[in-house]
């Protein structure tokens, strides 16, 4: 009596009773869906935000000041940007503050203002122009009232019309006006999902020149550009210790993708396992209806136990013929699980933009089929162990 | 030449109802049988005279409550279930009144079924199914499902499945109680063929026509040999 006997015996009596194993089956196949889907859905979400982090902005640091640690909070000045000028990095300062535009006389709405150097696509590869032009660096050191819109400001302002050559009125706090005239719009970035606020980019000398928050000659963080293959982890070191001189310590924050990357790592292994564990729920119950069915087969297979043992099968043979069958079952239905999680998913690859990468993890495929099998196995072992203890004199007679 | 089946003081005691109020049900009532290899017997008595017992105990589904109960001069009384079942597959060949073929499997595959528990290869199964099925005239019914056979054609797949094993003994328990006059005698003549061929048949029946085949009749009443 070996393995593959009794499976051929498992698929046979399965097979004997295919609506009702296919409708046991059903709850394994949903609860390995479920669980399979869920995990890689994770996968692909992280893999196609970090490709998308990877192509923006792997090869950048950022620096700011830190808000929290104080209120005197020292900004970052061109002589920052001379201190880092012996990095391998192009060094884009800019210069973020709130403000509002004005729609019609009495309506207006908060939009971001930010203020960039001249031609900064050049130096900053997450700004993508949609249309028009950025402002020149002689347009820029010149503080021209030019501005690009991205393009959440482009909706928010003017629908569907085309903005370029329209003029914006910014109000800014205490009531001080001033006239914009836009000259470029931007591409969304990869990963805002939309979700992006409005935001207008400036010159960065007109912001100082006309905004009563703007600090003449500070920034509000730099953006660093890593030239060719120079470390970011090196990179960032050395920024750290340039500007530790002219920065007090934890005065200074340092972001880079890495870090982001790992951030996000984290918070979807906590969503994969809190996802998994919910998902797993479903194969509870599926194994639940396993060991219903696999009772119901054993009262109803009395007589066919009575038989066995009667020609010889022993009780070991026959626990072992209703848990591979058990397992049988179960594993069918993970089998089917796996597979419809592999369609659904290759379907959101093809049709979700940020999730563009198709994810099946051999690794949660076997997991996956290990747990159906266990589930099988644990919810068969009852069901086993009663068709195991019947007496066969018994069973012959039972009607 | 010593017994096949050699059943000394043999008793049967069960007991039924609940665990305030048992009630003992003495089934056998210290039995003494004797069958010699090649010998044709049948048992016979009433419902209750205890010679399903009997045959439970011979056939070794069951185990006596006192007395010895020596095979083929092995004493099984003291054996564990699992040597039980490995005795039962290698000596007991079993045939029933309800026949009890499993109905999703071909007569061929229904014969096979106690050399699947000998570990057997599946070519030296089907080797040796083949043959048993043709010696009880149904090599033209092998891939038949049990419910394309007649009644008689069924119980001779019954029979082939007990040759299989090439059993000590036959056990045919009302072997005849399912079917019409022509198709008793057909698995009747059969039987009479079998012992001509020197198999030792145990036949349990209380239709007297049906004893009257065997070559030596064991009556039963209330537990006891008559």
């Amino acid at each position: 009596m070996n393995l593959f006997e009794n499976i051929r015996i498992a698929l046979e009596a399965l097979w004997g009773n295919r609506l009702r194993s296919f409708l046991a089956l059903l709850g394994i196949v949903i609860g390995v869906f479920a669980v399979t889907a869920l995990v890689s859905l994770g996968e692909m979400a992280t893999a196609g935000i970090t490709q998308n982090l990877e192509s923006v902005t792997s090869r950048t640091v950022y620096v700011e000041p830190n808000y929290h640690s104080g209120f005197d909070v020292k900004r970052l000045d061109d002589d920052d940007v001379r201190a880092l000028s012996r990095l391998p990095v192009d060094i884009l300062p800019e210069v973020m503050l709130n403000g509002e535009y004005e729609k019609k006389p009495g309506d207006r709405s908060s939009i971001t203002l930010i203020g960039t150097p001249g031609n900064a696509p050049a130096t900053d590869h997450t700004i993508k122009l949609a249309s028009g032009r950025y402002f020149t660096v002689s347009e820029a050191n010149a503080g021209a009232a030019t501005a690009i819109l991205n393009d959440r400001a482009v909706t928010e302002i003017f629908g569907t019309h085309d903005p370029l050559g329209k003029r914006i009125k910014l109000v800014y706090t205490g009531g001080i006006r001033c006239e914009v005239i836009v000259i470029g719009t931007t591409e969304p970035l990869p990963m805002s999902f939309g979700a992006s606020p409005a935001e207008v980019m400036l010159p960065t000398p007109f912001l100082w020149r006309t905004h009563p928050d703007a600090h003449l000659g500070k920034y509000e963080f730099f953006v660093l550009r890593l030239h060719g293959d120079a470390d970011i982890k090196a990179v960032q070191a050395s920024a750290e210790r340039l500007l530790a001189t002219r920065h007090s310590k934890d005065s200074l924050q340092f972001f880079n993708a890495e870090s982001l990357k790992s951030a996000l790592g984290n918070i979807t292994i906590i969503l994969q396992i809190l996802l998994g564990a919910i998902a797993s729920l479903s194969l509870l119950v599926g194994g639940i209806g396993i060991m219903n069915i696999m009772l119901v087969s054993v009262t109803e297979r009395t007589r066919e136990i009575g038989l066995r043992k009667a020609l010889g099968a022993t009780s070991e043979q026959i626990r072992a013929q209703f848990l591979i069958e058990a397992v049988v079952l179960t594993l069918l239905g993970g089998v089917f699980g796996v597979l419809l999680a592999a369609g659904v998913l290759w379907l959101v690859s093809v049709t979700v933009p940020f999730m563009h990468v198709f994810r099946l993890n051999p690794t949660t495929v076997i997991l996956a089929l290990s747990v159906s099998a266990f589930v099988g196995l644990f919810f068969g072992v009852w069901p086993a162990a009663r068709a195991a203890k019947l007496d066969p004199i018994e069973s012959l007679r039972y009607e | 030449m010593p017994s096949l089946v050699e059943i000394r003081g043999v008793t049967k005691v069960y007991r039924t109802g609940s665990a305030q109020r048992t009630v003992e049900v003495h089934a056998l009532r210290g039995v003494d049988v004797d069958i010699a290899a090649g010998e044709f017997v049948a048992i016979m008595g009433p419902s209750g005279s205890g010679k399903s017992t009997l045959m439970h105990i011979v056939g070794l589904l069951d185990t006596p409550s006192d007395g010895s109960y020596r095979l083929a001069e092995t004493e099984v009384a003291g054996l564990t279930e699992k040597q039980l079942a490995l005795v039962r597959n290698r000596r007991i060949g079993f045939v029933f009144q309800a026949f009890f073929l499993l109905p999703r499997e071909t007569a061929l595959r229904n014969v096979e079924l106690p050399l699947v528990y000998r570990g057997l290869s599946p070519a030296d199964r089907r080797q040796r199914a083949t043959a048993a099925l043709e010696a009880v005239g149904l090599a033209d019914r092998m891939t038949h499902l049990p419910n394309e056979l007649s009644g008689g054609q069924k119980q001779r797949v019954a029979i082939a499945r007990a040759l299989v094993q090439e059993p000590d003994i036959l056990l045919a328990d009302e072997p005849t109680g399912n079917l019409d006059t022509r198709a008793s005698d057909e698995v009747l003549a059969l039987f009479d063929a079998l012992h001509v061929d020197g198999k030792t048949i145990i036949l349990v029946t209380h239709e007297p026509d049906v004893g009257a085949r065997a070559r030596r009749i064991i009556h039963m009443r209330d537990g006891s040999v008559e």
